[in-house]
């Protein structure tokens, strides 16, 4: 979207050429290796980073992944590829793989038109502005304990708000916990609950910089509301979304707080699996000291994930060139 | 601001007005409920979490509890700690992820694409086995039961590096650093005198989140640190132990851990989101 | 190294201080005071010791009395929340570091720990293991290794079991109340399902006989000579019909009402306690505390004998992982803090029953009762249950198999799968356990 950037600043051509040659020359080397180098500097830091940090832990699990290996256990048989052969043939895979599909879906859509529409109300000037824009965040800080009281309170089977008030409509005892659909919902409200003011808030700061002066102009010609945010607002903050939309869904993929949080530490996700995401799925066959088979889970959902999160891409991006 | 007054003054009828107040309202309203609920059992004893309908204004114990709290953990220590790691970790993603997210945005350069797609990808990576290994690595380097162990890790990150990216791509008009590389500017000097001021709206929120979510980590300070020398969350969580969870210890603490947070949010509040209100351009 | 720590340091806080516009950010690092602090010392053979702990044990009483005898000990405490304790502790031991010098290990993770002897120092090195003759049968081989070549620890407290019962529903439905004769209502666990059935008859309205089966199952399980795993440490759930006679009485609770289908330490479960939607639960020692937090009233329970003789949940052990540099010392503080004198204290002072049988019949214990239970003599009552438990192999996995079988008897419960269909895929689950 953006890529003529970066062609047309280094075309820019360099200083104005003044002293004798040889510091002219000099000038351009350094001009050059300023050109040349400086990103790469610049991007140095993350990558050091991540060689020293991220790469070890990824290479081992990678390793560990291809061993029969119990954890505080000292022999660990190679076995090659077979974690990975029992995996593709193992239906509790399978069922935490639509597990994720199901509740990444069910929050992440709704969470992110809300987001945008959220902070397309807050990108005005209102009273209490501060106050709105710091309450977006409170979900997020909010301490997991409160959480789980109060939407247990608010799911809960027998004592429950929502099943009180669909009592009113002749609806009873709906046990969210138990059913497929139900938990999925119960626990994507839990997550849109504590995710969506965080990405209204990006939303917000990326729309910020859209310039006034289209806004103006659109209102001259007496475009909408809703057509400005249509045809202003979402194209101009179009690298912003594709950015939501890939971590939020990486995110999605990763879920893990909020199932584990509403099945009380459950980590098998309900006594039928019925909420058991993939990441739980990981945590359940660590806490089994299978760090062979866990380590294979891994690397499966970060395969899933580069898929799902590349699809979305390309939804998002609708044919238009580079990431950004 | 006069001018966007102007225009949202005129384009919102009074009633698409009120109807927004409601809806942020409304808003606010569920965003708060579990942090206030937590407020009130904070301040009452355990037998307020059992108690269907729920009580709804505050008990008169919170102080008595916060002193409990103080009484069991190092609390001081493990605030001093977190605004230690919080901060600077803050600091260094901001600076790290602007710097990088300039560079991927605005500069040309071979691999580019590549490049920003690897980091992309780094952050696809599932994170919970890699504590065993980054264990490791922390043994080896003697930084277990210390403060580097939770700051040299997190001093940049692939979510940083790339919100910069998408949000430098739009906001930062290419007009300018031309215009800079015009006037003599080296690619440091752009970076410092035009991208700085340009970011400042987003860093600020990167800088928000990230204090906030490296104030809440809480399953690599718990393997890496030890009780004597915790961080909040650290400290927190030796609180609710035993077989009987003590909730309203845990709530009292929680809710105290929450506090530095709104204090950062309320003081920079205003200056991070003025910084949003003057819009990018200004620098 | 830790001037190259410091070095690293200055410039951190510098930053970190200049930016949050504070003068001053030492004190959070910088002090002395690391994880491996102790060796460093000087000559005088100052030592630190480490007592990792998953809650408030009471221990600081007796950590004085050990520096009367020990002056050159130093003893700091370290407690972390339950679970997290016990999966740092595999991660510590797994990576070689950062264990403390004592450890508590809780029941249900004792056997992740006895197939692997040589992460522990093997306290009959130092001479612990004249202590067997003392100890609740059970509970000292709990702290054996499963090859029996090592003691890896030795036990503090146990969690005797009882069945909690409400006086007040047992009334509505005429039954007695008085809790020795609602202990003679059920000798075995037929005799349970058979009283329940008597409940359940007499429809009390909004409650239902028993929580869920789940915790009836494991004491059923428990109570056999041989539950999930052979004397050989092999996991025998699909074959041991002992197992399968306590699935099939979980099931008949089931299939006769008697379940409110609540797992427990669920939110809704913890309402249920004061709100009085089930009758009976069973009760290890310290599930009194959890009753008390919900506040249901002072004699709204009753405690009285669990059916089938014996019974044990939770207490705990205390290891030495390999890692400590001062097993004497830390062995030698094992011993004090599991003595007879010092579980005495703890039974006064934190209500940690003994796992001595000797101090069963001190008056301490015996003539202790609980007037929020009615005053129940629950020493008398936990210590009998746990003095009549027979020691059972314990595997490494039998929480994960117990887990397994348990979701099958909740899926009954929850009406998803008939009882066949759930036997066969728990016994699937468990297939699964390596």
């Amino acid at each position: 979207m953006a890529t003529r950037a970066p062609d047309r600043l280094a075309a820019v051509p360099p200083g104005k050429p003044t002293g004798p040659r040889r510091r002219r020359l000099q000038r351009h080397l350094v001009h050059r290796l300023d050109v040349k180098g400086s990103p790469y500097a610049y991007v140095a830091p993350f990558f050091l980073l991540f060689s020293a940090f991220g790469l070890f832990p990824l290479a081992y699990t990678a390793w560990v992944s291809l061993h029969e290996w119990t954890l505080l256990r000292d022999e660990h048989p190679f076995v090659g590829l077979e974690n990975f052969r029992t995996l593709l043939a193992d239906d509790y895979f399978w069922n935490a793989t639509f597990n994720t599909l199901s509740i990444g879906v069910l929050s992440t859509v709704p969470q992110l038109l809300l987001a945008i529409w959220l902070a397309h109300l807050l990108n005005r000037p209102l009273r209490a502005q501060t106050f709105f824009r710091i309450t977006l965040l409170l979900p997020n800080v909010t301490s997991v304990v409160a959480v789980v009281v109060i939407f247990s309170q608010l799911f809960g089977r027998d004592f429950g708000m929502i099943n009180w008030m669909l009592s009113l409509f002749g609806v009873d005892g709906v046990a969210w916990n138990e059913g497929v659909l139900t938990s999925h919902a119960a626990i994507s409200t839990m997550i849109m609950w504590r995710w969506t003011g965080y990405n209204a808030l990006i939303f917000l700061a990326a729309m910020q910089a859209v310039p006034r002066e289209l806004y103006e102009a659109a209102t001259i010609d007496g475009a909408s509301d809703m057509t400005q945010l249509r045809r202003i607002t979402i194209p101009m903050i179009r690298p912003t979304i594709v950015f939501v939309v890939i971590t939020s869904t990486i995110g999605a993929m990763q879920i893990l707080a909020e199932p584990l949080l509403f099945g009380s530490y459950m980590i098998t996700g309900g006594v039928d699996r019925q909420y058991q995401t993939l990441s739980l799925f990981i945590y359940e066959n660590f806490t089994k000291l299978d760090f062979g088979y866990a380590s294979a889970i891994s690397w499966m959902m970060f395969v899933f994930i580069v898929l799902v999160a590349g699809v979305n891409y390309l939804i998002t991006r609708r044919a238009k060139g580079g990431l950004t | 601001m006069n001018a966007r007054t102007a225009v949202s003054g005129t384009r919102s009828s009074e009633a698409a007005r009120r109807l927004t107040y409601l809806t942020l309202a409304a808003v606010a309203f569920f965003s708060m409920l579990p942090l206030y609920y937590s407020i009130v059992v904070a301040s009452r004893d355990n037998a307020a979490l059992a108690d269907v309908p729920p009580p709804l204004v505050p008990g008169g114990n919170f102080f008595a509890n916060v002193a409990r709290v103080f009484d069991t953990v190092p609390f001081a220590l493990a605030m001093v700690n977190s605004v230690l790691v919080s901060g600077s970790v803050a600091i260094a993603v901001m600076f790290f992820s602007t710097l990088a997210g300039f560079a991927f945005a605005k500069l040309r350069f071979r691999g580019r694409n590549a490049l920003l797609l690897l980091t992309v990808a780094t952050m696809m990576v599932p994170t919970q086995l890699g504590i065993i290994p980054l264990y490791m690595l922390m043994v080896k380097l003697q930084w277990t039961g210390t403060m580097y162990a939770l700051i040299v890790p997190a001093l940049v990150n692939a979510f940083g590096v790339f919100f910069m990216t998408q949000y430098l791509s739009r906001a930062l008009p290419t007009e300018l650093l031309e215009a800079g590389r015009v006037d003599g500017c080296s690619t440091w000097g752009l970076f410092w005198h035009v991208v700085l001021p340009a970011a400042r709206p987003a860093a600020a929120v990167l800088g928000m989140l990230t204090f906030m979510s490296v104030w809440n980590d809480y399953f690599w300070p718990l393997v890496v640190l030890t009780p004597e020398d915790p961080t909040v969350q650290v400290a927190l969580s030796t609180l609710a132990s035993g077989y009987v969870n003590d909730y309203v210890l845990g709530l009292a603490g929680t809710t105290l851990g929450t506090l530095p947070l709104m204090l950062v949010f309320a003081l920079l509040g205003k200056q991070i989101i003025g910084g949003i209100m003057q819009g990018a351009v200004k620098g | 190294m830790r001037k190259s720590r410091h070095r690293f340091l200055a410039p951190m806080v510098a930053v970190s201080a200049l930016a949050l516009g504070l003068t001053a950010c030492g004190g959070g690092d910088s002090g002395g005071t690391t994880a491996d602090g102790g060796a460093v010392s000087p000559p005088a053979e100052k030592i630190k010791l480490t007592v990792g702990l998953f809650s408030d044990f009471h221990f600081a009483p007796l950590y004085e009395e050990f520096k009367k005898t020990h002056p050159n000990v130093e003893i700091v405490e370290r407690r972390a929340q339950f679970n997290d304790h016990h999966t740092n502790l595999i991660t510590q031991l797994t990576t070689g570091a950062g264990a403390a010098d004592v450890v508590a290990v809780e029941g249900g993770y004792i056997g992740a720990f006895t197939p692997v002897p040589d992460k522990f120092y093997n306290l009959k090195e130092y001479g612990l293991d004249s202590r067997q003759s003392e100890y609740l049968d059970w509970k000292w081989k709990l702290g054996v290794s499963n090859d029996g070549s090592s003691l890896i620890g030795l036990g503090t407290d146990v969690g005797g079991l009882a069945m909690c019962y409400r006086p007040d529903l047992f009334k509505k439905a005429g039954l007695p109340t008085d809790r020795d004769e609602v202990s003679a209502l059920w000798p075995t666990w037929d005799a349970y399902v058979e009283t329940g059935k008597k409940f359940v008859a007499a429809k009390v309205e909004g409650a239902k006989f028993t929580d869920g089966p789940g915790e009836h199952f494991r004491a059923m399980v428990e109570q056999a000579p041989i539950g999930f795993y052979d004397a050989q440490y092999n996991i025998v759930a699909a074959t041991n019909p002992e197992v399968r006679k306590a699935f099939d009485t979980g099931v008949k609770m089931i299939d006769n009402g008697l379940s409110a289908n609540l797992a427990a330490f669920s939110p809704p479960w913890n309402t249920g306690i004061a709100k009085g939607t089930f009758a009976t639960m069973v009760c290890p020692a310290w599930k009194t505390g959890t009753i008390k937090d919900q506040k249901p009233g002072e004699g709204t329970w009753d405690i009285a004998a669990v059916p089938g003789g014996g019974g044990n949940q939770g207490g705990t052990h205390l290891v030495l992982p390999k890692q400590g540099r001062h097993p004497k010392e830390a062995a030698e503080l094992i011993n004090l803090l599991t003595s007879k004198e010092s579980q005495i204290k703890l039974f006064k002072e934190a209500s940690a029953l003994p796992s001595l049988p000797a101090l069963y019949d001190d008056p301490a214990v015996s003539e202790y009762v609980n007037p929020y239970f009615g005053n129940a003599p629950i020493g008398k009552i936990f210590t009998d249950a746990a003095k009549a438990l027979k020691p059972q192999p314990v595997g490494p996995k039998a929480g994960d198999v117990l887990k397994a079988i348990g979701d099958g008897l909740q899926r009954v419960d929850q009406g998803k799968q008939n009882p066949e269909e759930a036997w066969k895929q728990a016994i699937e689950d468990v297939g699964r356990i390596k």
